[in-house]
């Protein structure tokens, strides 16, 4: 598909499609939450846990970082002869927007804010051969002495970054007020002191001040990388914070969409067991144990092995680099989600066992309502809470098994930037002397964050969604 | 004037802080002498526990004790060190629970469990500490001692288990011993025999004790004196012949008159604080019933329920557990039966066997002349409109996550009574007028209602499918007195309106004589005895009969009010 203006045609990868109709559905049902008013009710929760508000701000960072990662497109590239030709290279959005920084390649390592390489290398000054660290190319190129001005140089920037920053959190602070002042229809200066103590029930001041944090950060961070190398370079020289931002949407591909294949096998078979028992409880307890005593390792090994026979042997299928990734990435959500559903599965099966001795499931087949509805009615809904921990705690470890399996070079394709094949790299350096730690530190710092606050996320969830607990709120 | 053992004085336990703080215990003063039964009378929430509780020093984190003393022997214990208040407890003070299953460690030998409580207190060789746990399992008269020391508490059966937790109390002699609801979840002959173990056990060493209980029965048979606590504070204070003789706040005149008794029959109970009158809406059956001559309505004939034990690989069948072994029933429109038994006499699975919620093994369930147990599951689901339950728990028996509107609504779709959505509503409103609930009340969720009111919505549902039979399987035995009270004048009411008819599943032979016109007695599995209530009540015939009957602690009726 050719988009006339941008001059660009835009190409759909698999994983893409598999996010967008995940976003889609997302929406449609909060939309159906929002017009639901028990369900809206339950939600309001979420919105007004201070937690839950907070790390919604943290994870729509991500958020937004991985869509933008998403949309792919073949940019122009020009062409003597006045035809339009289009880049085998597929780039995203993301890539358009961190250009400067993605195309800011030193020659190898170097530190955060370095002006210099990391590495000696031997230089002819005045017709003598010298080894010393060589100024870099980008990193503090406009410094002529960087000794005595590095310093003040980015003290600088990181106060226009701020200010730049502020200015933004401003701007989105005062359409928030507006818009809370026309929804609610006070005036501002009303709304206003109600943010300011506190007092609104939707926590907008917290959101509003981690709202802020994340602001000034992005802020600083895009205008010192302009200038600087904020996390350093890798082996090959390539920028650290612009592989960990990219790093991002396949962190979110494998927590996402392998928890998507996952679940239908533990919910359906784990909910059956539980509740029909007999034979079709014996035959799926059969299945998980089988499945659970192979090591997981050996059948994702096995099959992404597979996969990239297939991928050698049927080459022509696949136009670019990318694209074969990305199929590679898929896969490895797929197996990772075959092997994983047994634990929600053998979860679910337990907690279904006593629900369906519980008086209202009794209750209800003296109704005469049928197996289906009580499954869905009264067994689903009250397991959902476990669904949703397990579901936010395996993200957590699916980002990290990601990182395992890149060790042992089954995980995502080397070409695919993870934070899994960054620590992988990171760690034959950890040995160096000096030692380069910026790679694993900005891996470590991406991943911790996410994870961190999406847990916050999922106990904000838990607690609106348990109505034991709303008495006590 | 005997020595007095434990005196509390103005003591306010306060739970939380700030705004939101309450009073859980409001100023109360008693005092308990040696050779005492001090007996603590009151619904749950009234404080009872929490004064336990205070007086051990054991209260939770966000309980505190704001102001007054408790006094053990002259040593005020709020001033106490909890190391030396450690010392105390255990062997001054000792406490039993109400639930003897989860008081018990169930990995340790009995025998190690009482031996550790007695170490604690004593420093005695190993053979004399054994000597010792035989000996004090023999004193709250545990058959067998010598072998039972070695067993573990799985092997004890419920009323065995709370003896050994009375032994493991009396272990160091104490002074006072608190009871909190020892016997609430005993069978009645059980509980008998446990009271009489703890009055023997009190007039042998003259300790004192302090009674907690929500039983009038109990307290008749237990107590020296008596003190009735409600809202946090002690209404009343007397001896025991004054307070059943003359009974002076109108309170305790209250839960007197909540009591059912056969004496009652036909009145209604009196309630406390109910704010629900008598019924003015009556949903109107959906088809109309002939009148006449009482039709037999079911006809159990010999139902046998029995579950297979099943063992190795493969699952075979190497036996049975007989649950229900033979029960018939006659039950005609508009009357009750009450099937009256001890815990694991099969009332229950009679229940659920009628409702076919478990597949009888053999027998025939005739519900309006027709044969249930033949029925396929498909046409079962059309009937069971006909007959409906109402659970023990009414904390269990609605899900959590459906609003009551959704709840009493179920029963209309599934069985397709009312296809229209708004005049499904309006039923809705109607049963909710109908038990006592007001129509705002259908957009909650279950956990903002009490018990009594949980009952009521669940009474509520199975009214909606407009049945003929209600199971109730133990309604109010999970809930106080006086609620008690609210439940059984509403199910009273809706019969004599509704022509209901109730199967009355129970162990409270006080229910029995108030509320059924017939009764059964069932026996492991076997239904003993069965006829008029009065008959049965006043000229049991089974022996086992007798023993139910005998066991009852009575309360003594108020010759005038």
């Amino acid at each position: 598909m050719i988009v006339p203006l941008l001059d660009i045609k835009l190409g759909l990868l698999l994983t893409d499609a598999l996010i967008f109709l995940l976003l889609i559905f997302t929406v449609a049902f909060a939309i159906y939450v929002s017009r639901t008013p028990h369900l809206r009710s339950q939600w309001a929760h979420v919105l007004h846990n201070r937690a839950g508000m907070i790390s919604m701000v943290v994870l729509s960072f991500y958020l937004v970082m991985g869509l933008l990662d998403s949309i792919h497109f073949y940019p122009k590239v020009e062409s003597g002869e006045g035809k339009v030709v289009y880049s085998v290279q597929l780039d995203s959005v993301l890539d358009k927007i961190l250009a400067p920084i993605r195309i800011a390649v030193e020659k190898t390592y170097s530190a955060p804010f370095a002006t210099n390489l990391y590495a000696k290398e031997t230089v002819t000054v005045d017709g003598v051969e010298t080894r010393i660290y060589p100024r870099l190319k980008h990193g503090g190129s406009h410094l002529d002495d960087p000794e005595n001005e590095k310093s003040a140089d980015i003290l600088s920037h990181t106060l226009q970054g701020a200010f730049k920053g502020t200015l933004v959190w401003l701007l989105l602070a005062v359409l928030l007020v507006i818009i809370l002042a026309y929804r609610n229809k006070v005036s501002l200066s009303q709304i206003i002191s109600s943010l300011m103590r506190g007092k609104s029930v939707t926590p907008w001041r917290s959101a509003l001040f981690t709202l802020a944090l994340v602001v000034l950060l992005i802020g600083v961070c895009a205008e010192l990388s302009v200038y600087y190398h904020v996390f350093g370079t890798d082996k090959v020289g390539e920028d650290v914070l612009y592989q960990s931002l990219k790093s991002i949407r396949t962190g979110l591909v494998i927590g996402t969409l392998t928890t998507l294949v996952m679940l239908p096998f533990a919910i359906l078979l784990g909910i059956m067991a539980g509740y029909f028992r007999g034979w079709i409880d014996d035959l799926i307890q059969y299945l998980y144990t089988t499945l659970n005593s192979i090591p997981s390792v050996l059948l994702i090994a096995a099959s992404i092995l597979m996969l990239q026979v297939y991928m050698t042997n049927n080459a022509d299928q696949f136009n670019n680099l990318t694209q074969r990734a990305d199929l590679r990435l898929l896969f490895l959500c797929l197996i990772l989600g075959v092997t994983s559903w047994t634990g929600l599965c053998r979860l679910l099966r337990g907690e279904t066992f006593k629900l369906r001795e519980a008086d209202y499931i009794q209750a209800a087949t003296a109704f005469g309502v049928g197996h289906f509805t009580i499954i869905l009615r009264h067994i689903l809904p009250n397991v959902m809470h476990i669904v949703l921990i397990t579901v936010v705690l395996d993200f957590s470890g699916l980002v990290l098994a990601e990182a395992v399996l890149s060790y042992i070079e089954i995980g995502v394709d080397p070409t695919t930037n993870s934070w899994g094949n960054m620590i992988n790299s990171a760690r034959l350096e950890m040995a160096r002397e000096p030692i380069v730690w910026w790679s694993l530190a900005a891996a470590f710092l991406f991943m911790f964050v996410l994870v961190l606050f999406a847990n916050l996320f999922s106990d904000a969830v838990r607690d609106a969604f348990d109505p034991r607990l709303q008495g006590s709120q | 004037m005997t020595e007095t053992i434990l005196r509390v004085k103005d003591l306010t336990t306060r739970i939380g802080t700030g705004e939101a703080a309450v009073d859980a215990v409001n100023d109360i003063s008693f005092e308990v002498s040696r050779g005492e039964t001090l007996a603590l009378v009151g619904e749950s929430g009234c404080g009872k526990s929490i004064t336990a509780l205070s007086v051990m020093r054991l209260l939770p984190a966000a309980v505190h004790i704001v102001q007054g003393d408790i006094v053990l022997k002259g040593q005020s214990l709020l001033q106490l060190p909890e190391a030396r208040m450690r010392e105390v407890r255990g062997s001054a003070i000792s406490m039993i629970f109400q639930e003897p299953m989860t008081s018990l460690n169930p990995v340790m030998t009995i025998g190690r469990q009482i031996s550790e409580a007695l170490r604690l207190h004593q420093n005695a060789a190993r053979d004399s500490l054994n000597k010792r746990v035989v000996e004090l399992l023999d004193a709250v008269r545990i058959p067998e001692p010598q072998r039972r020391v070695s067993e573990y508490p799985h092997q004890l059966s419920g009323g065995m288990k709370q003896r050994v937790m009375i032994a493991i109390a009396m272990a160091a002699t104490p002074e006072l011993l608190i009871a909190d609801e020892p016997t609430t979840a005993l069978d009645v002959t059980i509980q008998a025999s446990v009271l009489k173990l703890l009055r023997d056990l009190q007039r042998d060493i003259g300790m004192a004790m302090l009674f907690i209980t929500h039983d009038l029965g109990v307290v008749a048979e237990m107590a020296d004196r008596v003190a009735v606590m409600r809202g946090g504070e002690i209404v009343e204070q007397s001896a025991r012949d004054e307070f059943f003789s003359k009974p002076r706040h109108p309170y305790s005149r209250d839960l007197f008159n909540s009591v059912p008794t056969l004496g009652k029959r036909g009145h209604r109970l009196a309630v406390v604080g109910d704010d629900t009158g008598p019924l003015d809406a009556v949903v109107s059956p959906l088809h109309s019933r002939e009148s006449g001559d009482p039709e037999l309505l079911l006809r159990v004939k010999n139902l046998k329920v029995y579950f297979p034990i099943q063992k190795g690989l493969f699952k075979r069948t190497v036996g049975y557990i007989k649950a229900v072994d033979g029960v018939s029933i006659d039950l005609p429109t508009g009357r009750t039966l009450a099937l009256v038994g001890e815990s694991g006499s099969g009332k229950t699975t009679v229940g659920k066997g009628i409702l076919q919620l478990i597949r009888p093994t053999q027998g025939s369930v005739e519900f309006a002349n027709e044969e249930l147990t033949h029925l396929n599951s498909a046409e079962l689901r059309k009937r069971r409109s006909g007959i409906q339950v109402v659970f023990q728990d009414p904390f269990s028996s609605m899900n959590p996550r459906m609003r009551v509107t959704d709840i009493i609504e179920e029963g209309m779709k599934a069985q397709g009574t009312e296809r229209d959505a708004a005049k499904r509503k309006q039923r809705t409103m109607l049963l909710l007028e109908q038990v006592g609930l007001r129509p705002e009340h259908a957009l909650r969720y279950p956990h903002e209602f009490s018990g009594g009111q949980r009952q009521r919505i669940c009474i509520a549902r199975a009214l909606a499918v407009n049945p003929r039979l209600i199971i109730c399987d133990e309604p109010t035995s999970a809930l106080d007195v006086s609620v008690q009270a609210q439940i059984l004048n509403l199910l009273q009411d809706l019969q004599q309106r509704m022509g209901l008819t109730y199967l009355f599943i129970t162990h409270n032979i006080s229910v029995v004589a108030y509320l059924a016109h017939e009764v059964a007695v069932m026996y492991q599995g076997r239904i003993v005895e069965h006829g008029n209530v009065e008959r049965v009540l006043n000229n049991p015939e089974h022996e086992y009969t007798r023993s139910l009957l005998a066991a009852v602690p009575h309360v003594p009726e108020l010759q005038s009010l």
